[in-house]
């Protein structure tokens, strides 16, 4: 107990210091203290901290100035504790798992309602939940009703799929309307042929022998 | 006498005709060259992944990047799989039609992304199903890698 308790308090500062030395040199200088700052509050919080490191890094990459940048990653922050706030209420025991709070909080930022977010993290107690929210909120972006496309994704979930065959899910709800069917005729078809919707092909041999690896960041 | 008048067939229309003839054609295989030669068969159709290019492990998958910039001198994709860090992912036009492509290998999961073109030039992908707000006043592609060996 005490271990635990010991390397909870250490993990904290260490997270906050390499976050510190993530940022520098990478964002204007001016906004580090700021940024510093929210980072360790978000540590105190138990929210994960990756996302707004990305966004910083992100600011700076496209050399956003120090003021717009600390306000993107408050916004960030307060997306987190949004999202933080929907998993207990939708049911998660706290703390909340921090690979779930950036994936509600993702789903909040794809403009997905935040009742239908809880209510497809009811319908799966337990995580991962990352795909089912991408396929409900790929779902409304090709204009289908959220609550309906929450309600085919809850429905391949009854049937036993899970993780990136929901992502087929919507992709054969997408597909059924290139082929010139309406909104709910798609979702009609698709639900019928649950759990047997096409799988997504593999990478070919051609693309597996072509893939590189990113190349190293320079020291 | 008929007979010796009738024509002589051209010798394209009788290579047609021997080729729509009917013919017994007798193989002699020994059955263990035959499971060899499905074994091969069965492998090179079964197996999707060969052993060229990079090992791939259990939780990265490949990212396909295309984008038509035609006329421009270098493009890479920046994202959060590579920090946003400019010039760790650079996408090439072999055929020079201005359609630049990257084929990559990223650990498993969602990330947001733009296209760095000439350096300067930040770019949606417009190929992209998925785009968000980056809170900057643009939007970002978002890409979901899934696991190769499924």
């Amino acid at each position: 107990m005490r271990l635990w308790l010991g390397l909870a308090l250490l993990a904290g500062p260490l997270a906050a210091q390499s976050a510190r030395a993530r940022l520098e040199g990478r964002v204007p200088g001016a906004a580090v203290p700021a940024l510093d700052s929210l980072v360790q509050r978000a540590v105190a919080e138990g929210l994960p901290t990756e996302p707004l490191i990305q966004k910083a890094l992100e600011g700076g990459a496209k050399q956003v100035t120090a003021p717009r940048i600390v306000a993107a990653v408050q916004l960030s922050l307060g997306q987190l504790r949004a999202a933080r706030d929907l998993l207990i209420r939708a049911g998660d025991e706290p703390p909340v798992t921090p690979g779930e709070v950036t994936t509600v909080a993702w789903a909040l930022r794809r403009d997905l309602p935040a009742p239908v977010v809880e209510r497809v993290v009811a319908a799966l107690p337990r995580p991962p939940r990352a795909s089912a929210m991408h396929a409900v909120a790929d779902l409304a972006a090709h204009r289908f009703d959220p609550d309906s496309a929450a309600d085919l994704i809850i429905a391949a979930i009854g049937r036993g799929l899970v993780r990136e065959r929901l992502l087929d899910v919507s992709a054969a709800a997408a597909h059924e309307l290139q082929r010139g069917h309406t909104h709910a005729e798609a979702l009609a078809l698709v639900r019928q042929a649950l759990p047997n919707v096409p799988a997504s092909p593999k990478p070919t041999r051609s693309a597996v022998a072509r893939a590189r690896r990113p190349a190293a960041p320079p020291p | 006498m008929a007979l010796i008048r009738r024509p002589v067939p051209s010798r394209a229309r009788r290579l047609l005709r021997w080729l729509a003839t009917p013919r017994s054609v007798t193989f002699r295989v020994r059955p263990v060259w035959s499971l060899a030669f499905a074994a091969v068969v069965a492998m090179l159709t079964l197996v999707p992944i060969g052993h060229e290019g990079p090992d791939i492990g259990e939780h990265e998958g490949i990212a396909q990047f295309v984008g038509r910039f035609p006329g421009a001198q270098s493009v890479h994709v920046v994202g959060s799989f590579n920090d946003w860090r400019p010039g760790s992912i650079a996408l090439e036009d072999v055929d020079q039609d201005g359609l630049w492509r990257a084929t990559v290998v990223l650990p498993t999961g969602a990330y947001e992304y733009m296209f760095v073109v000439d350096g300067e030039r930040w770019v949606p992908d417009h190929l992209a199903e998925r785009l968000v707000s980056d809170e900057f006043g643009r939007e970002n592609s978002i890409v979901i890698v899934r696991p190769a060996r499924r």
